[in-house]
């Protein structure tokens, strides 16, 4: 398990804990659980319950979804810097995509218990935090847009459907 | 001003889980031309439309007038176009299509095919089926084990390619330093001086040697291995239907080996350009590469013949000889639901390029009790060829049943 200083020292570079402090970061830091993944283990899968947030420190992981049978589609990837897993986190529902490690992995794991306390002990650091979390969201939803547009376009090119001319 | 760079064309991201793996995965990327040419497109229902010819009086051009007797939407289609339609029920794929439109016209225009279908499909005349329906027959078993274990033998064979697009300087080099032999009236000569050197020597060992010992122990496994020998020669039977191509002024767009329906390993050569070319060049591309196993056949039976009787060798070397006839038997012979070299030909001398899949349409619906309506001529066509086919592949396994039990007894 690395420093609690070197974990601030890499969480100050994701989006996330921008606008936190170096103490509140180093104090924050102290409170995370490091979890290490091999190449194609699986984390969690989509429909299992959740009750963890992760943010990628090394390695890279693939986040798909369920389409048909054994096929997935691939959503995304998570490298260093990335977050995932905090939809369970807030709304207590059952995860909602399947994380594989794609490479070595190593993962912060941040659970409910850590972020109430956040909140408790440190609500400015918390405000940064959720205001860091809803600009990341208006990312993430542009990007789910443009992945829509992306498939419907494959779908249109696939089937040679001219919508166009309709 | 600038240009705007053409779109990207759109690819989807999949992950594939392994059978029985819980970890395993495999990532594939799908681009979306590679969905469309293996679709199927499907032409509304006979009741659904009406089609009728006309022709014009100042220049007496055929053309037909389609009906959506649902929706009543007119088109005109074109007399080409109209071959398209005839090709649209559902079970022909666009390559296939493609393919057939070349054999019919000579000629391809890339715009065609996807024009027609957006102008079928904004009349409501057509849908699309995607991809093969033995894969999709296996996906709607996967609970048997068994299918699933064929859906994942089948999936990963098919994967299985090992080809290249730049060919042709390989070609013209072959071709330059002694290829361009085979396409002269002196190889002619020696491969009929083969083929009966082979045939009188083949006679001799039916008659006089005892074939079938030389296999000892393993008569099995030997056979085996002689078929494996051949699948080498067929790369052999592809290089000079290319040589062929370079012969005639075309371009060999691609050589490679791949599993062919996803269980048949064989060997390829793209040589649709020879399409642009006479008839005498088709034929003589497509009957070059079978002459291949004639020629190896008579040798083998050649060698099996000074062969010590009932040795290994004479043994190996019969095998070898009688595999390769019967590859060029197979590969010419045009009645066998196989569209291979053979077939190509008939198709390509009768000016019908879409004979199998019309013949199979009209027996089947003679089958269902409510026979195609077709012209006397193109029902006996269709009928001769499907009724001659089922003998000639009855006969071929009766054959090779016939050969195993004689070998192994």
């Amino acid at each position: 398990m690395a420093a609690p200083a070197d974990i601030a020292a890499f969480l100050k570079s994701v989006k996330l804990f921008r606008e936190f402090t170096d103490s509140e970061l180093l104090a924050f830091a102290g409170r995370l659980e490091e979890r290490n993944l091999k190449p194609r283990q699986v984390l969690f899968r989509e429909g299992d319950p959740g009750e963890e947030m992760f943010v990628v420190r090394k390695g890279t992981s693939i986040i798909s979804k369920v389409v048909s049978g054994r096929i997935e589609q691939v959503l995304a990837r998570a490298e260093a810097g990335d977050f995932f897993g905090e939809m369970s986190l807030f709304d207590r529902s059952p995860r909602s995509a399947t994380i594989q490690a794609e490479t070595d992995v190593a993962l912060y794991v941040l659970d409910r218990e850590h972020l109430h306390l956040l909140i408790e002990v440190n609500p400015r650091a918390a405000a940064a935090f959720f205001r860091s979390l809803v600009y990341v969201f208006i990312e993430r939803l542009r990007a789910s847009g443009e992945l829509v547009a992306e498939i419907t376009r494959w779908g249109l090119e696939a089937t040679g459907l001219d919508m166009e001319s309709r | 001003m600038t240009d705007a760079a053409p779109p990207r064309r759109a690819k989807l991201e999949l992950l594939v889980r392994r059978d029985g793996d819980e970890a395993g995965f495999d990532i594939r990327t799908v681009g979306s031309a590679a969905a469309w040419v293996k679709m199927r497109p499907q032409r509304v229902p006979a009741e659904h439309f009406e089609l009728a010819e006309v022709t014009s009086r100042v220049d007496r051009q055929r053309s037909f007038i389609l009906k959506n007797t649902q929706t009543e939407r007119f088109l005109m289609l074109s007399e080409p176009e109209r071959f398209l339609w005839d090709q649209m029920d559902g079970r022909a794929s666009v390559q296939d299509i493609a393919t057939a439109y070349v054999l019919r016209y000579g000629q391809f225009d890339f715009e065609l095919i996807p024009g027609m279908i957006k102008k079928l499909q904004r009349a409501q005349l057509l849908s699309l089926t995607p991809a093969s329906r033995l894969r999709y027959a296996l996906a709607r078993n996967r609970e048997r084990r068994l299918l699933r274990a064929a859906e994942t033998a089948l999936t990963a064979l098919e994967r299985i390619n090992i080809s290249s697009r730049r060919v042709q300087p390989f070609f013209r080099r072959a071709y330059r330093w002694g290829g361009r032999l085979l396409f002269t009236p002196v190889a002619l000569v020696v491969c009929v001086l083969l083929a009966v050197a082979g045939f009188a020597a083949a006679a001799k060992l039916w008659r006089d040697a005892d074939v079938a010992a030389g296999f000892g122990a393993n008569p099995l496994l030997a056979i085996i291995t002689v078929k494996l020998l051949f699948i080498l020669t067929l790369a052999a039977h592809q290089i000079v239907h290319g040589l062929a191509l370079v012969h005639y002024g075309r371009r060999v767009r691609e050589f490679g080996f791949t599993f062919l329906h996803g269980f048949l390993p064989t060997f390829y050569v793209d040589v649709t350009d020879i399409f642009m070319a006479s008839r005498r060049a088709r034929v003589v591309t497509a009957v070059s590469g079978t002459l291949v196993h004639l020629a190896f056949g008579s040798l083998w039976f050649m060698l099996a013949l000074r062969a010590p009787n009932g040795g290994f060798v004479q043994a190996f070397a019969a095998a070898s000889g009688m595999i390769q006839w019967q590859a060029f038997v197979l590969a010419l012979y045009p009645f066998c639901f196989v569209e291979m070299d053979g077939y190509h030909v008939l198709v390509d001398a009768l000016g019908v390029p879409t004979l199998k899949h019309d013949a199979m349409a009209y027996v089947k619906s003679l089958v269902s009790g409510r026979p195609a309506s077709a012209s006397r001529r193109q029902a006996g066509l269709w009928i001769g060829y499907v009724a001659l086919s089922i003998v000639s592949i009855a006969a071929f396994i009766a054959l090779n049943v016939w050969v195993v039990i004689h070998a192994v007894s």
